[in-house]
């Protein structure tokens, strides 16, 4: 936990009030954003996301899988976050996994959509193989190497970042199926399929301290924070998914305030990250 | 099968005496005390340092010297097939134990009584000797957190395989079923700290293994050293001495 004396505490609040953080940021600027691709050879897809102090790493992993019978013709997704003991010492044993849960409901519910899988930002349906019988399941884990605030942006970009980096081996299947109904699929090892990431969206969280809301709080900015609210929205501005955390109540107008205040900031950040992804990219390629 | 081929070389075209590509960076988690990131050929390892701080729970607390507790966890997507459930299984536990007392060992513990030094490593991709490059990660990340120590601990593993000593087995080689033996020391004081080996060997071919993951240790140490130092020029050129 974060320990502010009183006078540091005033400071922090004192700089959001004015404008001007104790980083020297404003209330809207997100810290400088790095991004890694492919730096987990074992994976589908990863990447490495540092925003600041805070440092995570995504990897998406595919495996053949049944298809669940209330959606034949879909794949699944799932997404797990784990919450390192290096980022801080309260994550040793089972004490980041309150923490780990909350930021992998909270991601599922800003990607993935509803239990239908509409209105997600992945498309399931390019994920089936056989309707019915054979499809791909993507596990997409998260893992938070180094905290400092604002975990849920990072992870965020990380997924979005690990995705675009995600090739989905290519698969035959056999003509004929098999006596048991189970088709034969061939999975190839040379050729791979893009994930399509164009509808992937961002995460935007709105952090509130005192009367004014900041983009990218730090830890010792989310430890004076009463609540925060985070939005992802995707490329055509249109949000996807919403989760309020912090115990303090809002005002329903100061909500609609902020989700607009984030759909601006989102567009920014999207900008953002497509450059970082695209020059991470042409870097591994490169090397 | 045929671990070392005629030719004299390995699966992954290593010579039986050759080390994979080692690779060490400081300061890899800013939040930290101290921490370091340790590579040896696909493993790659992170290890940090909080401390010496003050004892979170009172009863583990010693009067007369540091206590330090170690945590060694691995990543879902660390392995070849995904991992279900990583935390708090019997082998890391053990790993946890290994990596904790063999710091014990160098840290001078009697210096900072009634305080707490926690060693937490993470794997980001397992390849075989994830224990040794976790001791490695944890002795740099230890010294970027400047805790005084005897020494520098190192530590490599061989074996034996196709009546062949091999250094360094990467996870196919580890896997094979041969003896694996993981050696620790303190290359200055020139002694032992770790040693652990499964399945049998004749002693005078031990005395062979032992010797070889021996010199491997005393190469990551000069290694180490090599990035320490590196390091603290760095430091210094910061400081504008």
């Amino acid at each position: 936990m974060v320990g502010l004396s009183i006078g540091e505490k005033h400071f922090v609040q004192g700089g959001i009030a004015q404008d001007l953080r104790s980083d020297g940021r404003k209330r809207l600027t997100y810290r400088p954003i790095s991004v890694e691709t492919g730096n987990i050879p074992q994976a589908n897809g990863s990447a490495r996301v540092k925003m600041g102090a805070t440092d995570v790493i995504a990897s998406v992993k595919a495996e053949l899988g049944k298809p669940s019978p209330f959606q034949p013709d879909k794949g699944k997704v799932s997404i797990y976050v784990d919450c390192s003991p290096t980022a801080a010492p309260m994550f040793e044993g089972r004490g980041g996994d309150e923490l780990s849960a909350e930021l992998s409901a909270a991601l599922q519910r800003c990607l993935l959509g509803g239990k239908s899988g509409a209105g997600g930002g992945i498309d399931l349906s390019s994920l089936s193989i056989v309707e019915g019988k054979v499809c791909w399941d993507l596990y997409i884990d998260g893992l938070v190497v180094s905290s400092d605030g604002n975990l849920l942006d990072a992870l965020g970009a990380a997924i979005k970042a690990a995705l675009s980096n995600t090739g989905i081996p290519k698969v035959n299947v056999a003509a004929s199926a098999s006596f048991d109904g189970q088709p034969e699929v061939d999975v190839s090892d040379e050729e791979f399929l893009q994930f399509d990431t164009f509808g992937v969206p961002v995460v935007v969280t709105l952090t509130k301290v005192g009367r004014h809301y900041i983009v990218d709080a730090t830890s010792e900015e989310e430890s004076q924070m009463s609540s925060a609210i985070s939005v992802s929205i995707n490329r055509q501005g249109r949000i996807c998914g919403l989760t309020k955390r912090g115990g303090a109540g809002l005002d329903p107008s100061i909500i609609l305030d902020m989700i607009s205040v984030a759909k601006h900031v989102s567009e920014q950040l999207m900008n953002k990250l497509d450059s970082e992804i695209f020059a991470a990219e042409a870097c591994e390629e490169e090397s | 099968m045929e671990y070392v081929s005629p030719e004299g070389l390995r699966l992954d075209g290593r010579r039986p005496l050759e080390m994979r590509q080692i690779k060490a960076e400081i300061g890899a988690v800013s939040k930290a005390d101290g921490s370091a990131v340790f590579e040896m050929g696909n493993t790659k390892v992170i290890a940090a340092v909080y401390g010496p701080r003050e004892v979170q729970n009172r009863s583990q607390q010693l009067s007369d010297q540091a206590l330090v507790r170690c945590e060694y966890s691995m990543a879902n997507f660390s392995t070849g097939d995904r991992m279900r459930k990583p935390k708090g299984d019997r082998r890391s536990t053990e790993i946890s134990l290994v990596i904790r007392q063999t710091m014990e060992a160098c840290i001078l513990t009697h210096l900072m009584p009634r305080s707490q030094i926690d060693i937490f490593v993470q794997v980001l991709q397992a390849d075989g000797g994830t224990r040794s490059a976790c001791i490695n990660a944890a002795t740099l990340a230890l010294a970027d957190a400047g805790i005084p120590m005897r020494d520098l601990v190192t530590s490599c593993s061989a074996g034996y395989l196709n009546s062949t000593p091999l250094l360094d087995l990467n996870y196919v080689e580890d896997s094979a079923g041969g003896p694996d033996v993981t050696v620790g020391i303190l290359p200055k004081l020139d002694k032992v700290t770790l040693l652990q080996m499964d399945a049998k060997l004749p002693l005078d071919t031990f005395e062979n293994v032992m010797q070889l993951a021996i010199e491997g240790c005393k190469a990551v140490a000069n290694y180490i050293r090599e990035v320490l130092l590196e390091n603290t020029k760095q430091l210094e050129c910061r400081r504008g001495v």
